[in-house]
């Protein structure tokens, strides 16, 4: 009898070889070391895959996952928005905001961004409330914020409560600044200082792209600023948010996405350029 | 008694398609470390296997009023990853192979799973060994020697036959012999003989 090949072998313990045929296979292992050895590799085989750590998630890749998951979320509000008063899709009544512990690290991320995007609107002087943190314990606090973005409450009583206050709310939703001045890429840093000292005069909600957008750019980092401008002639967003030691601008396209960010320029500027 | 698995993802999913914000995100968490494994062996590459993993996940979303239950929540979403891995295997099947940059930047993702004293030659030549199977297969493998699905699963997960399964990983086995041999301690290196040799009995 010749030695067994590796394939056969292996359907062999695979169970895929049977009756007399796998009798004879069995019978030759008994009396041959040469393939009993084999055999004993080809179970080797799977007890190495099997001892190989499971790779965990890569925090960069939670992070674009949540913020595409955010995305999707809005995008899904968006659209039910877009049908009516935003129970078309809904035929049980959607859960009640801010009463479960667990909420996609994306809403973590974004709820500040509401709190300082909203604030921003009311000026440089109040754009510090709710920094610095997007940690799990800020939610409730952000959603306050968010919820405060839909209501008419002035910029002073919203800055005075954005930090606590906060029953419920959180809406996958940013607000822009629909600013419209004309930006070029010389003396950017000095441009983009210029808008944040200004005061907006007005805001609007951000689509589920931009949101994808703004938060994919910003990383988890605070949100000082999300503004419509134009690049040059062409229509551009403002993105600004507090990166660390520096602050950072992003000048994005008009097709800036949570996957493909479309930068047409980046600047940093002083550490408290952009808020106290 | 508290249970971290409640609601269940079948109830998690039922909330998402029934306009539950936050109930998607939830389900998916749970599972999103496996779900990333899967992408990740089976595509050999980070890059692909995030993209890949945000593919499948935007998909889910989108596509889970059409899940009947007629599998386990977990089994559908690992469908669509694998499906979505295999997608973008069959997309790059005309490409160059992973330049080096590629490799060192997968080396450096596996090595944040927790462990980087442990293992990490044996990763090496496992994803190495990995590449050289065709994409069925190793997509089998994974889910039954890596992951620990039952050949029952992993055939629902690859939408085939239980046979088909073990017949792919059967393949496979064979196929990373020669390479992982030299990982297998002591006895490989007293006794290891040259697999593919013989003949049929």
């Amino acid at each position: 009898m010749t030695h067994l090949d590796t394939d056969v072998l292996a359907e062999f313990r695979a169970g895929l070889i049977t009756g007399r045929r796998g009798a004879r296979i069995t019978a030759h292992l008994a009396g041959c070391d040469r393939c009993a050895t084999l055999d004993d590799q080809l179970a080797g085989v799977s007890v190495l895959l099997a001892s190989v750590p499971v790779p965990a998630l890569p925090d960069r890749v939670a992070q674009r996952l949540d913020t595409a998951l955010a995305a999707e979320v809005a995008r899904r509000d968006d659209a039910e928005r877009a049908r009516g008063d935003g129970t078309a899709e809904s035929p049980a009544p959607r859960r009640p905001r801010g009463n479960r512990g667990f909420r996609p690290l994306a809403l973590r991320v974004l709820a500040p961004a509401a709190a300082v995007i909203l604030l921003a609107a009311g000026g440089y002087g109040l754009s510090h409330a709710g920094l610095g943190s997007s940690s799990g314990s800020t939610a409730s606090s952000a959603e306050g914020a968010a919820k405060s973005a839909s209501s008419p409450t002035p910029p002073a009583a919203r800055r005075a409560n954005a930090p606590e206050a906060a029953p419920a709310g959180i809406t996958g939703t940013i607000v822009l600044v629909p600013g419209g001045k004309d930006f070029s890429r010389a003396g950017l840093a000095q441009q983009v200082e210029a808008v944040l000292h200004a005061p907006a005069a007005s805001t609007t909600r951000a689509s589920g792209q931009l949101l994808g957008c703004v938060l994919g750019l910003a990383g988890g980092h605070p949100l000082q600023r999300v503004e419509s401008i134009r690049f040059e002639g062409r229509p551009a967003t403002l993105v600004v948010a507090r990166t660390g030691a520096d602050d950072t601008a992003w000048i994005v396209g008009p097709d800036c996405s949570a996957t493909d960010p479309h930068v047409l320029a980046m600047t940093s500027l002083p550490s408290g350029i952009s808020g106290p | 008694m508290p249970d971290e698995d409640w609601p269940a993802d079948q109830e998690l999913l039922r909330r998402h398609v029934a306009g539950d914000a936050e109930a998607f995100g939830e389900l998916f968490r749970r599972h999103r470390d496996r779900l990333w494994a899967v992408a990740l062996r089976t595509l050999c590459d980070p890059e692909e296997a995030a993209d890949a993993l945000q593919d499948a996940m935007v998909s889910a979303f989108r596509r889970a009023a059409d899940f009947r239950g007629e599998s386990a929540v977990t089994t559908w979403l690992h469908r669509i990853v694998v499906n979505a891995s295999l997608d973008r295997l069959r997309r790059r099947a005309a490409r160059p192979a992973l330049p080096t940059g590629d490799e060192q930047a997968f080396e450096s993702l596996v090595a944040q799973d927790g462990d980087p004293a442990r293992a990490t030659d044996t990763r090496l030549d496992v994803n190495a060994a990995l590449r050289l199977l065709p994409p069925q297969q190793r997509a089998a493998l994974v889910l039954v020697d890596m992951l620990g699905f039952s050949v029952a699963d992993a055939a629902a997960i690859l939408d085939t036959s239980p046979g088909t399964v073990k017949s792919r990983c059967a393949r496979a086995r064979a196929r990373l012999l020669p390479h992982l041999a030299h990982l297998q301690g002591n006895r490989s290196d007293s006794q290891s003989v040259s697999p593919g040799q013989g003949g049929e009995t």
